[in-house]
């Protein structure tokens, strides 16, 4: 029995010898065969599967475009980029995992944001770890940039900024709504978006009539539907998981509860919403963190947004929503800084995310002390024109509404009907 | 009236949880098999009616005897060849199983059917009863009546015809049913069939009424074990029972504070566990396996 543990004692010892003698390894696989490695652990399947793949191919756009233009030279030597992909089944425990994987065994130079702020939150504290930069496309909640950690930005808008294009879309109206009703999915992203959305509203003089949170997994809304009913609110806001957000939308229609103005944090334009609910989409609104009337121009890559979504559109034929192009500029963030450092050094890498700005096409970036993308501002769209064509396939317009230079001559559909 | 309202949804969404937890009951009850991928056949029954409803533009009530038979055909063929053999062995064997199977159903049907979330919008999403501030939705009385209805004829189908008593026969002792000429296994897979094809018909209502994709049938499973449990193992009118007391005690908590409606839920179920583990209609020979 002793003998046993003993020569357990030394396995162990030597196991914990070798991994530190691994992870002392200085150089990361960069140095020897001309390419910079990102690694990036994504939803690819599980609940957010849907929302994954489309980070894929935004990164996998970039990957190409970076590649098309000659790769990146850094110190007078030619590099092309590449990415590992882990797939963490939506699960944010194994994307961590994963991540220490991607730095530990795959010596990958720099890491790719996974999708959603759950998950971004636990894997930004392996980068801090690491002392390995992380630029996320998809960690909307606020609370991942407060920590202090000096090695995690992220190109978006944070889900404090989300409600505040429809709630000024909302003060612009003749007649505006004078009372709102919250409702939300008890999750991080969705409580800090409604809970400053709530604030935001009493700051413009709306009445908050109903604030309520529910279970993730829920399948049923029609008793909270009955209660914001009760409160008879001009305007709804809602907040959570999209295939909720559908039935929501549904069950405000079945059970008979006639709103003003109706929006929500996400869901209108990620696919399936008006596929499935055809002309009860008409008229929702939801803020986007970019749309490609935005006229934002990208200095390395000599694309305007509208260039960027028809050169998208070409290679993977769909028009691509916020989700690509966002995606695509986390990566070119790490172009932008390893063209200005000139080095791979992660520190350096780091110092130069932290400090330079440039124009993207998916906007201007620019990064506060906690590593959030400042230099834009959200917008808003509306659904409008759905038209079913063919048996059940859905067309329809994410016109931009808010702000006004956006709407252009384009009208808001004010009250809903 | 909100309360009042709320106990009518709470009674309409138990009609619909009551028809995603008969099938999983009857092959509990029967076979002794919790079937962890009752959900994923319920998920596979949605895009039966789902595929049907885009591509023919037909109602999706209409669609339900066709996810039926798809399903029923499904579930004879997996219990026939694949979970027979391991019948005999521990219940840990055939828990692991179905894990396996749900693992592989909830994968090709990513492969087949994507991660996209879908559902389909009747024409008459808006049309409702109304008595005074109470509504009624026509779609969830519908889905209520289907639900009812089957659960009904499986009742019918138990009681009254030669396969439905050879199938409790054999639930309660196989080898005596064989002794009167029932081959155990063919009845299993009828069982099963038949636990398939209310899955199908769970599907087709999921469908109509909410969303779907391949990923959300284990919190469909969680569901129909609550059900089972408040409403008794094997029992068809407990089904209805547990799947209304469930409803019914999910949307009184969540007129007054939605949060903790999934709390309640579980609380009921733990009340249930303690102070009547045989469930509402439990009766003693189903469980007592």
């Amino acid at each position: 029995m002793l003998s046993r543990t003993r020569r357990f004692a030394a396995l162990a010892v030597a196991a914990a010898a070798s991994i530190a003698l691994l992870s002392a390894q200085p150089g990361r696989a960069a140095d020897t065969d001309n390419v910079i490695r990102f690694g990036a652990s994504l939803a690819l399947t599980g609940g957010l599967a849907s929302e994954g793949t489309l980070v894929k191919d935004g990164y996998d756009w970039m990957v190409r475009e970076i590649n098309a233009h000659g790769g990146l030279t850094v110190a007078g030597k030619k590099y092309t980029v590449e990415i590992k992909y882990y797939d963490d089944g939506s699960d944010t425990p194994t994307a961590v995992r994963l991540t220490k994987k991607l730095l530990d065994e795959d010596h990958v130079n720099f890491l790719l944001g996974p999708y959603g702020s759950g998950a971004t939150n636990a894997t930004s504290a392996v980068a801090e770890q690491y002392k390995i930069p992380m630029v996320d496309a998809h960690g909307s909640a606020n609370t991942i940039y407060a920590k202090g950690n000096k090695y995690i930005f992220g190109v978006l808008n944070p889900a404090d900024q989300y409600a505040t294009p429809m709630l000024q879309l909302a003060k612009e109206q003749k007649d505006p709504p004078k009372t709102i009703a919250f409702v939300r999915e008890d999750t991080l992203f969705a409580n800090i978006g409604i809970e400053s959305a709530a604030k935001q509203a009493e700051a413009l003089g709306m009445k908050v009539v109903y604030n309520e949170k529910y279970p993730s997994g829920t399948k049923d809304f029609s008793t909270i539907i009955a209660a914001i009913k009760a409160q008879k609110p001009d305007m709804v806001l809602a907040g959570g998981y999209q295939g909720d957000m559908i039935v929501i939308t549904r069950q405000i229609r079945e059970g008979g509860l006639g709103v003003k103005m109706l929006g929500f944090l996400l869901g209108p334009t990620v696919r399936g919403y008006v596929g499935t609910l055809g002309a009860l989409a008409e008229g929702t609104l939801e803020p986007t963190q970019w749309n490609a009337n935005m006229g934002w121009h990208d200095q390395w890559f000599n694309l305007s947004s509208e260039q960027f979504a028809a050169a998208f559109d070409k290679e993977y034929h769909y028009v691509p929503d916020y989700h690509a192009p966002q995606s695509a500029a986390a990566l070119e963030v790490f172009y932008n800084a390893i063209r200005k450092a000139n080095s791979l050094d992660p520190q350096k890498v780091r110092d130069t995310i932290a400090s330079s700005t440039f124009e993207s096409f998916y906007g201007p970036i620019k990064f506060s002390e906690g590593g959030i993308n400042v230099g834009k501002s959200m917008a808003c769209i509306q659904i409008q024109h759905v038209k079913t064509t063919g048996t059940n396939e859905q067309q329809y317009l994410p016109v931009p509404v808010w702000p006004a230079k956006l709407r252009g001559s384009a009208h808001v559909i004010y009250p809903l009907k | 009236m909100q309360t009042v309202q709320a106990i009518v949804n709470g009674i309409l969404v138990g009609g619909f949880y009551a028809s995603m937890a008969m099938g999983f009951s009857i092959v509990w009850g029967v076979m002794n098999i919790i079937d962890l991928a009752h959900g994923s056949l319920i998920i596979i029954g949605a895009y039966v009616t789902y595929e049907l409803c885009t591509h023919l533009g037909v109602d999706p009530f209409l669609t339900i005897p066709v996810a039926a038979v798809v399903l029923f055909a499904l579930g004879y063929v997996l219990q026939r060849y694949l979970i027979n053999r391991v019948l005999q062995a521990s219940i840990f064997a055939t828990l692991i199983l179905t894990f396996g199977l749900d693992r592989v159903l909830v994968n090709a049907n990513l492969r087949i059917f994507s991660a996209d979330i879908r559902g389909i919008t009747v024409p008459y999403t808006a049309a409702a009863l109304t008595l005074g501030d109470l509504r009624i939705p026509l779609i969830r009385l519908a889905v209520f009546g289907v639900a009812i209805l089957s659960t009904l004829a499986l009742w019918l189908f138990l009681e009254r015809t030669r396969l439905g008593i050879a199938i409790k026969a054999t639930s309660f002792d196989p080898e005596a049913a064989r002794l009167s000429g029932i081959d155990p296994a063919r009845i299993y897979a009828v069982t099963f069939g038949i636990g398939a094809a209310l899955a199908g018909i769970a599907g087709a209502l999921v469908a109509a009424v909410s969303t779907f994709s391949p990923v959300i049938g284990d919190g469909l499973t969680t569901r129909a074990f609550v059900v089972v449990v408040l409403g008794g193992l094997g029992s068809v009118p407990g089904a209805i029972a547990g799947g209304i007391l469930l409803g019914v005690t999910e949307n009184l908590v969540a007129s007054v504070i939605p949060s903790f409606s999934d709390a309640a839920a579980f609380a009921l179920l733990i009340v249930f566990l303690v102070a009547r583990p045989r469930g509402l209609f439990g009766r003693r020979f189903y469980a007592e396996i």
